[in-house]
């Protein structure tokens, strides 16, 4: 319990004082741009705890569940398969290097142009940025799995499609995890941009229109609120990680 | 003491060659190898580092294509690992899954052969107990010491029931009591259910301390130098056996032909 509470004060001190830092240095600040914290502090209040959350909130992370769980799956199955084949890694690499290369973000206007500006076409563009960092990572995994393990698969007579999901992607769950919090981020971004790009609601479009129409405060709620679910996400997924992996942990001696 | 719960298979080697290919100059490791073992026979092979030993192992589990020659188990070609083999490696470290507990890692491969709960609980539960690791079932493969870890690999290649098991320097890496006491426990496991036992190793006392027959690979390409009986009688004891005069006197006809190639 102790240890716990050490550990949340470690890792917290600083994020503390910073936040006292901007609220004494704005406290008396004229500047339009920079509001007091604290008059950011309770219009957050007011927007987000949680008058808005249904509206703008809850329909953003939607898309963002609905995208993720979608492109990351896929990506898993088809990295899988790849990986496993080297022709097919061959015929497929100048493909997926192309698509890589495009930031997920630059494929909204496309998918609002073919789906309009609705959810759907938000989901799509979640579910395409998701798809490449978890694909590449798992093709990865998979071809590089240790040649022991797979001696082993063979003398016990596993067959491929056995040893490719019970012993290929499993052993290289670490890698492949990495992958998949990498797409979480990206979908997070696309979430937020594919709102800027004419949503009517949602965190993104909030932000935005809070900006646009020179509400600087809400707009500055905006951005910490962003902060904010960005950075559960990815507490939310190493704790996760940290349990599904416990494995690798031990294995590699790392104790936390 | 044995029970022949069930028997072993019987093994033949006619004129097997392996060359590699591939990769530059082709590289040929294994010539004209010919050996036959019987079922229930523990069959040492030694040879000094690089002569082929891990290769000729390899081809016999059908893990890698021969390229002249025939292996056949009980008469039938070994083209794919068959059925009634088992295999454990040296790398005992890299050969169990790290994400499954000790009793996982046994029960895999009887999972995927689709034997039923029951079963498969049962020949878990009796391996576990014929190499003595009761109690760490529940435990992972890395938190096991090197020894354990091979005592694992052991009762996974046990628990699916072979007629022949295969190993390739399985205590190279472990210590010097670990190994004394893994060596009493493959020669238990072998007098418990009759299997074919091979073992490659470079020791040339553990070859003579646990088989009936020592084949001696030298060479380049590797070939047969001798095939030697060893008439010491069983059960094999860590002292009494290694104090012998016949073993000794093994020990330094082999030691005599490995160097003697070199
Ligand atoms: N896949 C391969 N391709 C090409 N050459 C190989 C391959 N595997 C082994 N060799 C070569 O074949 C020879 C025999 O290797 P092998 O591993 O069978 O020897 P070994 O007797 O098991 O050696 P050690 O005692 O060191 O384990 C070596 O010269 C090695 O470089
Ligand atoms: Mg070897």
């Amino acid at each position: 319990m102790l240890a716990l509470l050490r550990r949340f004060l470690i890792s917290s001190w600083l994020v503390v004082v910073l936040l006292l830092f901007w609220w004494k240095v704005s406290a008396n600040s004229e500047s339009y741009f920079w509001p007091p914290l604290s008059q950011i502090a309770s219009q957050f209040k007011t927007n987000w705890l949680f008058a808005n959350v249904a509206d703008d909130v809850l329909p953003s992370l939607k898309n963002l569940a609905v995208g993720y769980f979608i492109g990351a799956p896929l990506a898993l199955f088809v990295g899988a398969h790849l990986g496993l084949s080297e022709i097919a890694q061959k015929i497929f690499s100048p493909l997926v290097n192309f698509f890589r290369s495009i930031p997920g973000v630059a494929l909204v206007p496309i998918f609002i142009m073919l789906f309009g500006i609705g959810d759907q076409s938000r989901r799509v563009s979640i579910a395409v940025a998701v798809f490449f960092p978890t694909l590449i990572a798992t093709i990865e995994a998979v071809r590089t799995s240790d040649a022991v393990l797979l001696d082993v698969s063979r003398s016990f007579r596993f067959s491929s499609f056995q040893s490719l999901w019970r012993v290929r992607v499993p052993s290289g769950a670490p890698m492949i995890s990495s992958g998949l919090q990498v797409s979480l981020q990206v979908g997070f971004i696309v979430m937020i941009v594919s709102e800027m790009l004419g949503a009517f609601r949602g965190l993104g479009a909030f932000t935005v229109e809070a900006q646009q129409s020179f509400m600087i405060i809400d707009m500055w709620t905006g951005i910490i609120m962003l902060g904010i679910l960005g950075y559960i996400f990815n507490v939310i997924f190493e704790l996760i990680e940290k349990r599904a992996l416990r494995w690798y942990r031990g294995q590699k001696g790392l104790t936390s | 003491m044995t029970h022949p719960m069930r028997t072993g298979a019987r093994l033949e080697l006619k004129d097997v060659t392996k060359t590699y290919t591939g990769h530059g100059a082709d590289k040929h490791v294994l010539d004209h190898i010919s050996c036959i073992v019987e079922p229930g026979e523990f069959l040492s092979i030694v040879g000094p580092s690089g002569v082929g030993k891990t290769t000729l192992l390899r081809l016999l589990t059908g893990l890698t294509p021969v390229t002249s020659g025939e292996i056949l188990l009980d008469g039938k070609k070994v083209t794919s690992p068959p059925e009634d083999l088992a295999i454990v490696l040296q790398e005992y470290t890299r050969s169990l899954m790290p994400w499954l507990t000790v009793e996982k890692n046994i029960e895999l491969p009887l999972k995927l052969k689709k034997i039923a709960k029951d079963e498969r609980g049962e020949r878990v539960q009796s391996a576990i107990i014929e190499v003595g690791l009761e109690g760490n079932g529940s435990r992972y493969p890395w938190q096991l010491s090197g020894g354990m870890q091979q005592r694992v690999a052991i009762a996974r290649a046990l628990a699916s029931r072979p007629r022949i098991l295969v190993m390739d320097e399985p205590f190279a890496s472990v210590d010097a009591q670990t190994r004394l006491d893994l060596e009493d426990l493959v020669l238990k496991v072998r007098d418990d259910f009759g299997i074919t036992t091979l073992l490659v190793t470079h020791d040339m006392d553990e070859a003579v301390y646990l088989a009936d027959r020592v084949l001696v690979l030298t060479g380049k390409p590797a070939h047969v130098a001798a095939e030697i009986a060893v008439p010491l009688v069983y059960p094999r004891d860590q002292v009494e056996t290694r104090a012998h005069p016949d073993f000794g006197h093994l020990r330094g006809e082999i030691y005599q032909l490995i160097r003697g190639k070199r």
